[in-house]
């Protein structure tokens, strides 16, 4: 696939821009920016994508400056040539523009062919350089891959000819690095880099290849060796050095030497009683002294066929007490500085782990030092990615985006930047007033306060609410990821998500609860409901005043089968809404069934001016022909308590007494007068069969 | 009125935008396209609204585009007015004959233009 190359213009004229897109439109693709905050957005949208950057220096709310500092704030520069082109002459300014990184400047006017050129040659030798250095990534990285592989082939083969585990050439390989980077935090005396380290370290592997040439009953013998044989044993070392040395090439790579130097005199001893040159002290060289500690110790801790494993302070005690022959007091200083280390280590051995972030370090270093890119081929697999990402993204109707902390910035899938009426990419979107009247700023904050609480184990959020989407407000539900930084401790970078209009099945669901909680023919709320809500009120508040009145149309059955039923459930329903006039605010009113409803109030001090009130508001006047009239009893918590059944029978107790007093009034529940009310309602049956109703005007006193 | 006629009326060196762009064709597409060009409108309101930055940017463009097209009269003139303008300086003495005239060759300019547009081949 050979694609156009994109060239990014930032210039707030657009006659400026249509110049230099005709002139290179042809062989380019071009994308343009009618000012420096655009052209950022642009850059953090298309990334690598963008070939090369053709931008002005005056312009509307971020100069070409202001887009070089961003440039250089997020590393763009390095990879995204930058041509300056303004008509400012001051040599300052061309100064400041270089020093900021552009590869070339073109001051206007202009010449067709000029620009041309130097975009060409630009893009030419940017794209030159990517590939060159990507090409050095990749093999270092090979070779640093194959060379360890190949020594930890060779090792291996050497170790299991030897009837050894194979660990023990990780540990040695593991001792020898920990113990050198201890030994150069002490001193500089052996002149020690990081890069020695890491060659001595990787030649440690090979100190017992000389074993190659041992017999093999000899090396595997179970029993200890006659004299004869730990000769033959001894000559190992220096057979190891020869075969180095045989080596028609790579005698002066450093890695050989080192290896020389360890299989030769790893057993040399400091007092120099060791073999097979019998070198003392500083003769020996450093890297020999390190992986002959190594070599004691990873054997000390091993188990044998003559004897059983030590255990890591056993070994340290025995080297530092001098056990296992003489070491420079140096490197026993060195073990003690990091005994501690060696046994975490060792106890942690994740070899696979290990490798993995000595090939990250490499990387990285890499990265810094050589200012190399990403290789051409994680390019490819991001933009493999990017284009998947792109492609599902436009098939679905949702409203997908993302968010970045720095530069602080919002991402959306076209679908979606449609939908909420706001550009792909908002800069600053907690700053920019469109952005913002999308959101209730109650909700934004507490969806950025729920993302900064997640944890990167558990990062995802759901979030229901209310967005501004075209001109109506619908219910929508969020669910967004927030990314964490790599780092300890992790930092929120910002999120991705979607938005999912929910609107309809909300309102379904409010729906079904308002069927569920409602009186259908009234729309007061339905018995069960009310009885919930007014136990969870007094549930909530116990020390709260409160009465619960029960009231009932007098005459109901009359008006019923004298106007038949249609007529009946007018009545109702008139009132019903005078009920709902009469009642105050918090006042709960429901229909119990029937003719009898329900109102549970909260009182400050004076309860009777209240049900006064309401009682009057309630009562009285016609609904065309049929006259209001309404009984009904109350009961204070004060006097029976807040069970509610309780309260319930009381105050129909009450209504029951009114019911066989006249009706048209009002009576309270009181203890006291409860047997004499039990005493009348055993009497006589409520609501007769009354004919006509009668005026009612008198109220009963209390 | 051919295109090089234009050019003279307005003050401007054909030859040289023909230098520049390299062809006929580009140098009348972006004559004609200078009709539409807003920034002259934008520099007369921030004048008038006071807002120096703006139009210092408003001066600037004209004078970049000015510069391109080889319309030397307006560039002289705009590039002045622009010098004046830079950094948010205060008015000196004599800012309003700098608008004068690139007010003045402007209108050449854009006066020359039509007169061809209108003979131009559609």
């Amino acid at each position: 696939m050979v694609a156009k190359q994109t060239i990014l213009i930032v210039d707030d004229s657009e006659m400026n821009r249509a110049i230099l897109a005709d002139m290179l439109g042809g062989e380019f693709d071009i994308i343009e920016a009618e000012n420096g905050k655009e052209g950022v957005a642009m850059l953090q949208k298309h990334g690598p994508e963008i070939s090369l950057v053709l931008l002005d220096i005056v312009m509307p709310e971020m100069d070409g400056f202001g887009v070089l500092n961003m440039m250089n704030k997020y590393h763009w520069i390095e990879d995204i040539p930058v041509i300056m082109i303004s008509a400012e002459r001051g040599s300052s300014h061309i100064e400041r523009a270089f020093e900021l990184g552009i590869t070339d400047f073109i001051s206007r006017p202009f010449d067709a062919l000029i620009v041309h050129r130097r975009v060409v040659n630009t893009i030419l030798l940017y794209a030159k350089q990517k590939k060159l250095a990507s090409l050095v990534t990749e093999q270092i990285y090979e070779k640093e891959h194959r060379s360890s592989l190949m020594i930890d082939v060779l090792s291996h083969i050497v170790e299991f000819r030897n009837g050894e585990s194979g660990l023990h050439v990780r540990h040695v390989h593991m001792l020898t690095e920990i113990m050198l980077k201890a030994l150069v935090r002490r001193t500089d005396r052996y002149h020690l880099t990081q890069t020695d380290i890491s060659v001595i370290s990787t030649a440690s592997a090979l100190h017992d290849i000389g074993k190659i040439a041992i017999p093999e009953e000899i090396l595997n013998k179970p029993g200890r060796f006659t004299d004869e044989e730990f000769a033959i044993m001894k000559t190992h070392s220096m057979e190891g050095a020869k075969m180095l040395e045989a080596l028609p090439f790579y005698q002066d790579e450093p890695l050989v030497k080192a290896a020389y130097e360890i299989c030769r005199w790893h057993h040399e001893r400091w007092d120099g009683r060791g073999y097979p040159d019998g070198l003392k002290e500083d003769e020996i060289p450093i890297s020999a002294q390190m992986v002959a500690l190594a070599d004691v110790y990873d054997a000390l801790t091993s188990e044998r066929v003559y004897k059983p494993a030590f255990t890591h302070d056993q070994a340290v005690r025995m080297i530092l007490g001098g056990e296992c022959g003489t070491f420079n007091p140096l490197v026993m200083d060195c073990l003690r500085d990091c005994a501690d280390d060696i046994q975490a280590e060792l106890a942690g051995d994740d070899v696979q782990r290990r490798n993995q972030r000595e090939v990250q370090n490499v990387a990285r270093e890499l990265h810094k030092h050589e200012e190399l890119t990403a290789s051409e081929r994680t390019l490819e697999l991001l933009e493999h990615e990017r284009m998947k990402y792109t492609f599902f993204a436009s098939l679905t109707k949702e409203i997908q985006f993302e968010y970045t902390v720095t530069p602080p910035s919002l991402s959306l899938t076209s679908w979606g930047a449609e939908k909420l009426g706001l550009p792909e990419i908002v800069m600053d979107p907690f700053q920019d007033p469109q952005a913002l009247t999308i959101f209730d700023p109650r909700d934004r904050d507490n969806l950025a306060d729920a993302l900064h609480s997640t944890t990167p184990g558990n990062p995802v959020v759901t979030y229901d609410c209310k967005l501004h989407v075209g001109e109506e407000e619908r219910w929508h539900r969020i669910i967004a990821r927030a990314s964490w930084s790599f780092e300890e401790p992790p930092r929120y970078t910002g999120c991705i998500g979607k938005a999912m209009d929910i609107h309809s099945s909300r309102l379904q669901l409010e729906n079904l609860e308002r069927q569920a909680s409602h009186d259908e023919l009234t729309g007061l709320l339905n018995h069960a409901y009310a009885k919930k809500r007014i136990m969870e009120r007094m549930e909530d508040r116990p020390d709260g005043h409160y009465a619960l009145a029960i009231l009932d149309l007098d005459y109901f059955k009359s008006a019923n089968d004298t106007y038949g039923h249609m007529f009946g459930d007018q009545v109702l329903k008139y009132l019903a809404d005078r009920m709902r006039r009469s009642i105050r605010g918090g006042d709960i009113a429901a229909r119990v069934g029937g003719d009898e409803f329900l109102i549970f109030l909260e009182y400050k001090d004076d309860l009777e001016a209240t049900i006064d009130g309401i009682y009057n508001r309630l009562a009285g006047g016609r609904y065309e022909n049929f006259q209001i009239s309404v009984s009904m009893g109350v009961v204070s918590a004060a006097e029976v308590g807040t069970d509610y059944d309780t309260l319930f029978k009381r105050a129909d107790q009450a209504l029951y007494v009114v019911k066989n007093h006249g009706k048209g009034h009002y009576r309270y529940y009181h203890k006291e007068n409860a047997l004499m009310d039990k005493a009348i309602s055993a009497v006589s049956p409520i609501d007769g069969e009354e004919s006509a109703p009668q005026a009612q005007g008198e109220e009963e006193q209390v | 009125m051919t295109l090089k006629e234009c050019y003279a009326a307005m003050g401007g060196d054909y030859e040289e935008a023909m230098g520049r762009l390299r062809s006929e064709r580009l140098v009348q597409k972006f004559v004609l396209k200078f009709l539409d060009d807003g920034s002259y409108r934008l520099l007369c309101d921030s004048l008038a609204a006071g807002d120096r930055g703006e139009a210092f940017r408003a001066a600037h463009t004209i004078k970049g585009v000015c510069g391109n097209l080889a319309f030397n009269t307006l560039l002289e003139s705009s590039e002045a007015l622009t010098e004046a303008l830079r950094d948010g300086r205060p008015p000196q003495p004599g800012e309003e004959d700098l608008i004068r005239r690139v007010q003045e060759d402007y209108q050449r300019t854009v006066q020359a233009i039509r007169t061809f547009q209108e003979g131009a081949p559609a």
